[in-house]
């Protein structure tokens, strides 16, 4: 695992490192009074990369999703060296989304992009982030947002005064936070943040001449030139350590679309006992080797709804770090339910890496639903009955079941 | 009658062309039951007729049955490459393009002249059959998406591929991935004596849109639309319609008037700790009667004011 710097035991290292990354005040520690100089510099000096914060909870290095709300699920952010495995939902509606506040998260603190995709350019997909909500205006959109949906949240809680305690998911915006930031997915990202930012794309048809059909070592082509693209970038950049960098130390984002595609010449799509059935596998494995050897993160949507074979889902899932599925509506007998009116989908976290740890962070609400509002992403808690309940349309059930006339929604089956 | 005709030629029309509008793959899906090569004929027809060059990709009938029907100016738009009089290329006559079927579409996608260009496999299936699924993906790919030439305005000039598959040869592995690359999906289906079709319009970034619609295809490859039959299904009950309203047959009052609310906001709760109660606690008794206990002692209780641990010698 790529460390930045060694952290004191316990809370004295952590102490430190909030003191030295002056950019983030979200942690939970805070200075008490004002420290003399001296005491500083007796410990290591923690090297501050720009987006990037240690977490609470064990000081690993963690970078942001674009998406703060999804930061909260995985325990604060994603590490720096570990995958990121979205399950797109069927139509590929909001999949491409969260691919896009990833990165467009990495243009705002200034991380380097790689991006890779077999059907679409990358250039096309940096053109489509979304635009960044400044600090300034971005309350103003969140009141506009909130007032018309809750206006009764603001009184206080008289009889149930121990909740007020509890932690709530935020949804609105963390004044002046340098680590998750929110965007405006109506908007464009302008076009002078992509043109100052450093970004390689890898477009699969381009790189793929005809001529070349060697296979190797049982590793699709398409597979192959990917993964030494990305070796190329992390060395010759020098995320790996290997060239020290005089300038700052920053981090690489890597963003893979719809891996697992037909158009990466693999067939896993294809058919349930495919030639190529470790192809997969064995991209996964060797990405992880570069990223965990580097200072990077990487994204990958895959279309898992298409994959034939359950038994690669299985093998997929274990070797990403973690790994978030999408499940949208749209199609499905939920989207008349009323249950669900609210929603446009579900969103399960499936995995949550335990890095250098006995346990991860999983987050205490299991339901979660999003919903695309027309400039934002939100995921909420969804606090309903039980999945079987909803099945049959049963909601809240209040009164005597003997006066009932119906009768019909008081025997659970 | 010709007003009904000519408003039943514009809705036909419509159609096709919000068909043909989006661009890139369409997949016409059919089944032994449901053919499929009528509603690509007349798509193609729609499409020649509005000017454009429309390149056959034929593999499962000859040119000969494939042209029959169309008119004459609509054959006259048609360039087709016929791979199925000699799919293997074993008469050597030097006409079929190298690399095999496949080859002949790449061709088709770099010789184009400017300008919106259809193409139309028949079919995709005889395709699958015979050359793996993810080159047929990556080449239809390639098609759709062609990159316009450097010569040429900087418009991206419409490529339309329209595929015919018979999705009961294939599994749902090609099937599926086919259904991924395709910007629009038509499913033929019907019933007795009336043909429909399901459309699913994928256009990118949005929720895709689903349209059926009922039509008839007339011998000169045009399309007729017309109403869906008569749905005599019953209505079935709604699952999800809760006819219950569980407010009613309460124990308690949900509804409160406003004299209410406000007696009930005036409420202090035990465990508020507000100043009242600080004032309570710090001066006990001041104003408020002293709490009694009384007690009525049992037959059975033994009251001794002694105190038990006298007896011990601590």
């Amino acid at each position: 695992m790529a460390a930045v710097a060694t952290c004191g035991a316990g809370a004295g290292g952590t102490e430190s490192m909030a003191a030295a990354t002056s950019k983030s005040n979200v942690t939970s520690f805070q200075r008490r009074g004002p420290r003399a100089r001296g005491t500083d510099s007796g410990g290591p000096r923690l090297v501050s990369i720009a987006g990037t914060r240690p977490s609470v909870r064990n000081g690993q290095l963690l970078v942001s999703t674009g998406l703060p709300a999804l930061d909260q699920l995985l325990g604060g952010g994603l590490a720096v060296g570990t995958v990121l495995l979205v399950e797109e939902d069927k139509y590929s509606i909001y999949s491409p989304l969260l691919f896009k506040y990833f990165l467009a998260e990495g243009i705002i603190n200034g991380h380097t992009l790689l991006v890779a995709s077999a059907k679409e350019d990358p250039a096309d997909i940096l053109q489509e982030l979304p635009a960044p909500l400044l600090d300034d205006s971005c309350k103003k959109e969140f009141d506009e947002d909130v007032c018309n949906k809750k206006p009764e949240s603001d009184i206080k809680m008289k009889i149930a005064w121990r909740y007020q305690l509890s932690p709530k998911m935020e949804v609105g915006p963390v004044t002046s936070s340098r680590f998750g930031h929110y965007y405006d997915v109506s908007k464009r990202i302008p076009r002078e943040l992509i043109e100052t930012s450093k970004w390689h794309g890898f477009f699969l048809p381009e790189k793929m001449s005809s001529a070349d059909k060697v296979e190797c070592c049982s590793l699709t082509p398409g597979y192959m030139k990917l993964l030494h693209f990305i070796q190329n970038i992390i060395y010759e950049e020098g995320f790996d350590g290997s060239n020290p960098q005089k300038k700052q130390r920053n981090i690489l984002r890597i963003g893979i679309q719809s891996l697992g595609l037909p158009l990466w010449g693999d067939d896993v799509c294809c058919s349930e006992n495919c030639d190529s059935s470790h192809s997969l596998s064995k991209f996964l494995y060797i990405l992880r080797g570069l990223l965990r050897t580097s200072l990077s993160a990487c994204i990958i949507t895959m279309p898992t709804h298409l994959i034939q074979n359950k038994a690669i889902i299985a093998r997929v899932t274990n070797l990403s770090d973690t790994v978030v599925a999408l499940e949208s509506f749209v199609g499905s007998e939920r989207e008349t339910n009323p249950l669900y009116k609210d929603y446009h989908g579900l969103i399960h976290i499936r995995q949550i890496p335990r890095l250098n740890n006995l346990i991860c962070d999983e987050s205490d609400v299991k339901d979660l639903a999003f919903k695309l509002k027309r400039k934002l992403f939100t995921i909420e808690a969804e606090w309903t009955v039980r999945e079987r309940d909803r099945e049959k349309g049963l909601s809240f059930v209040v009164g005597s079941p003997s006066n009932d006339r119906h009768g019909r929604c008081t025997t659970l089956i | 009658m010709p007003s009904e005709g000519a408003a039943g030629c514009g809705r036909w029309s419509e159609m096709l062309e919000s068909l043909l509008a989006l661009g890139g793959l369409v997949l016409l899906r059919d089944s032994v039951e449901w053919e499929g090569r009528s509603f690509l004929k007349a798509l193609i027809r729609k499409a020649a007729l509005s000017g454009e060059q429309v390149r056959i990709l034929g593999c499962e009938v000859s040119e000969e049955e494939f042209r029959e029907g169309f008119d004459s100016d609509v054959n006259s738009r048609l360039v087709y490459h016929d791979l199925f009089r000699d799919p293997l290329n074993w008469s050597k006559t030097g006409e079929a393009p190298p690399g095999g079927p496949l080859g002949a579409l790449r061709a088709m996608c770099k010789r184009t002249d400017p300008g919106p260009v259809t193409i139309a496999i028949d079919s995709l299936s005889w395709l699958l059959l015979r050359q793996p699924c993810t080159t047929v993906c990556q080449v239809l790919h390639a098609l759709s998406h062609r990159t316009p030439c450097p010569g040429h305005s900087p418009a991206v000039e419409q490529v339309r591929v329209l595929g015919l598959l018979h999705e009961e040869l294939h599994g749902p592995g090609p099937v599926g991935a086919l259904s991924s690359l395709a910007q629009t999906e038509v499913t033929l289906g019907g019933t007795a004596g009336l043909d429909s079709a399901h459309i699913v319009f994928r256009r990118p970034r949005q929720r895709p849109t689903h349209q059926t619609q009922w039509f008839s295809i007339l011998p000169d490859f045009s399309l007729d639309l017309q109403e869906g039959p008569r749905l005599e299904c019953q209505p079935h009950p709604d699952p999800y319609t809760s006819p219950v309203d569980p407010t009613t047959h309460l124990t308690f009052n949900l509804r409160l008037s406003k004299k209410e609310k406000e007696a009930r906001d005036g409420l202090t709760l035990p465990f508020q700790f507000s100043s009242e109660k600080q004032q309570a606690l710090l001066r006990p008794g001041q104003g408020q009667a002293a709490s009694h206990i009384f007690y009525e002692p049992d037959a059975y209780d033994d009251l001794d004011q002694e105190d038990p641990d006298d007896d011990l010698d601590v």
